[in-house]
């Protein structure tokens, strides 16, 4: 597992969200997390108003994906608050206070801190990753395919982490969907092994700091074999109290 | 914890208190307590019983009077009476106390652990209502009369007493040989996590099989299941999940420390019992030897449910077996033909066991009684002891051919299934455990 992980940046942010009064990292903030980690994530920056939206974008390169920041919106899609492939500055420029009508009419207290610009992904296979602290045995990660493998036909499989290359790699084959993976009728096989890592890592970040109640990666987006994976959202939820 | 859960499994002398007379409550009862005396006839160290009720000849009458420094005391009285003499128990310096009943307050409970913590002594229990068993030192503490399992390899922890004679009860019934056995009820100081560790390190032990509820310490609990099957392999049942996403969880750690988990109690024993006689399995082909090709279907469907091939045969040991017996039909599996006898299955499995591309062997039989006599059986069964990197599992299609058959391996190495489907579990937890040792050895 080619581990770069900043323990001691990952510490800081979980505790500067400590210091807010928050459990709920943003998806900036969780992929921030995950980076220092050395999960691979997708270019992901925050802007605050307009003129620094049109910056960021520039510098982001077009397509990107443009999604409300806000800690009160867990759910972004079902606010309305998500817009994907946005290929020039004026569709930006159309979009950006659309989304935080958007925001507002779904939740009027919401704070709202900007929107993130994001670097798009072009489709690919999806995965999810999660990771839960189970009450007895400790932190445990959770590996389904995307969308309606895991939410309608609960195809997930789980390991108590940390967990070892061998072990995430058999959980990744154990679900029932893992022919998608491996390659059928003429597609390429996935890059299991950019999956392993990532498994591997999020078990060991969850391992290390038990503080981490919950962790969704969702969804990630997967290459073919040789080419890497990327989280492209990602949610992080601290425990209760210390 | 601070006394030697040793002395819980293999005392040199056991007190046994109780009432003979007088107090009944709950699982507390002179009947039990006769039970329990008289069970413990057979244990071949000391047994002292002190009789509270004063009533039963040759017993002892006060704790006092019972000699110091005792491994193991069997304790069957109320809660109340437990605690109005626990200072008494301690005093007599015993290594272990189980304690049968449960109906332990809290208050009580806390009072148990300051005994435990401030002597060297530890508790079993309360409510271990399945007591302790030792089949190799006679050490039958229990209040069933009747349930001694035979001797033999296999190790049971259970939670729950009832859960646990339910396990002895179809032991017996099955012939399958018990070693050791323990129950541990509310487990204020011994867990089965500790009698695991125990029984990790137990040569008697060839299996150990757990029955568990809830589990306190998770973690150190599936450490200690990891370290258990680098020695020996472990089959866990467990209650109590169904309801919810924990038990794919759980499920999900068994697996991944290399335990092998089952549903019900026939599968704990049908398991452990190929698991303590026969080697495990290093890979996917399955040869079948039947003297009723027509049944022989069932079994195949059995094992390809389980994701097991069919061997084939190499030309050499086709020839082999079929120069000697021309009429041997070798196709998907090895029709022996109606008339087999002893002869025949010992050359055939023999040489089928020989064959590079077999990995594991089914024989299926339906008895036909005027062919097949108990002597044709055993040839089965002496192959099978004989074979040392390849199991060998018996299987007949009929319950009553079943229990023929199993009469006449009685004791031998060789485990005998009345349907091909409890075989094929049996062929696939030794599968597993080979893939378990497979890691062990490269240390993944």
């Amino acid at each position: 597992m080619g581990l770069v992980a900043d323990k001691k940046k990952v510490a800081e942010i979980l505790n500067s969200i400590r210091k807010d009064g928050r459990r709920e990292l943003v998806e900036l903030e969780s992929k921030r997390v995950l980076a220092a980690w050395g999960v691979p994530v997708n270019r992901t920056e925050l802007a605050r108003d307009l003129s620094e939206a049109v910056k960021v974008a520039r510098e982001v390169h077009y397509p990107i994906v443009l999604k409300i920041a806000s800690p009160d919106i867990i759910h972004k899609s079902e606010a309305k608050g998500v817009k994907v492939g946005l290929s020039s500055e004026l569709e930006l420029r159309q979009s950006f206070g659309e989304l935080i009508d958007n925001a507002r009419a779904y939740k009027p207290d919401a704070k709202i801190i900007g929107l993130t610009i994001q670097e798009y992904i072009p489709p690919s296979r999806e995965v999810i990753v999660g990771a839960l602290q189970d009450p007895s045995f400790g932190a445990t990660v959770m590996f389904g395919l995307g969308g309606v493998w895991v939410e309608v036909l609960e195809d997930v499989s789980f390991r108590l982490a940390p967990l070892s290359a061998e072990d995430a790699r058999e959980m990744i084959q154990e679900i029932k969907g893992y022919p998608v993976l491996a390659g059928i009728r003429g597609t390429p096989p996935a890059d299991v092994g950019a999956l392993v890592d990532i498994i591997q890592k999020v078990g060991q970040l969850a391992h290390e700091f038990p503080r981490i109640a919950e962790m969704d990666l969702n969804p990630i987006f997967v290459f073919d074999d040789g080419k890497g994976a990327v989280v492209a959202d990602a949610r992080i939820v601290l425990r209760e109290s210390e | 914890m601070s006394g030697e859960v040793k002395a819980i499994f293999e005392p040199k002398s056991v007190v046994l208190v109780g009432a003979s007379d007088g107090i009944r409550e709950g699982i507390v009862s002179p009947a039990f307590f006769h039970s329990l005396v008289h069970n413990m006839h057979r244990f071949k160290g000391k047994t002292h019983v002190v009789d509270l009720s004063g009533k039963l000849e040759g017993a002892i009458k006060n704790l006092n009077q019972v000699p110091k420094g005792r491994d193991l005391a069997v304790v069957l009285l109320p809660s109340k009476l437990v605690m109005k003499n626990w200072r008494n128990l301690l005093n007599l310096a015993i290594k272990a106390i189980i304690l049968v009943p449960g109906g332990f307050d809290q208050q009580q409970r806390k009072e148990l652990a300051r005994g435990v913590a401030k002597r060297k002594v530890c508790i079993l229990g309360p409510n271990a209502t399945a007591g302790v068993i030792n089949t190799s030192k006679g050490l039958y503490a229990t209040l069933e009369r009747g349930f001694m399992p035979s001797r033999g390899g296999i190790a049971v922890i259970s939670k729950d007493g009832a859960v646990g004679m339910a396990i002895l009860d179809w032991a017996r019934f099955y012939g399958v040989g018990v070693g050791k056995f323990a129950s541990t009820g509310d487990g204020v100081d011994v867990t089965e996590a500790d009698l695991l560790e125990f029984l990790t390190r137990d040569k008697e032990t060839k299996v150990i099989c757990i029955y568990l509820e809830s589990v306190r310490d998770g973690r150190r609990f599936i450490g200690l299941i990891r370290e258990a099957v680098k020695k020996k392999p472990v089959v866990v049942m467990n209650g109590g999940t169904a309801r919810d996403e924990r038990d794919k969880i759980f499920a999900a750690y068994l697996k991944q420390v290399g335990a092998i988990r089952v549903g019900i109690v026939e599968e704990l024993l049908g398991v452990a019992d190929a698991l303590a006689k026969q080697p495990p399995m290093q890979g996917d082909r399955v040869a079948v030897v039947t003297n009723a090709s027509g049944a022989a279907t069932l079994v195949v469907d059995a094992l390809s449910r389980k994701g097991f091939g069919l061997a084939e045969l190499s030309d050499k040991v086709t020839k082999k077996i079929t120069g000697k017996y021309p009429d041997i039909n070798i196709a998907d599996w090895v029709d022996l033909g109606i008339g087999a006898k002893a002869d025949r299955y010992k050359f055939v499995l023999e040489q089928v066991l020989s064959d590079h591309g077999v990995d594991g062997v089914v024989v299926m039989n339906e008895l036909k009684l005027s062919f097949l006599e108990p002597e044709d059986v055993q040839a089965i069964a002496e192959v099978a002891e004989k074979s040392k990197d390849k199991p060998v599992v018996s299987v007949t299609v009929a319950g009553g051919a079943c229990v023929l058959v199993r009469e006449a391996v009685k004791g031998k190495n060789v485990p005998v299934y009345d349907s091909p489907e409890k075989a094929a579990q049996a062929l696939d937890a030794l599968r597993f455990y080979g893939k378990t040792r497979a890691k062990v050895e490269k240390g993944v």
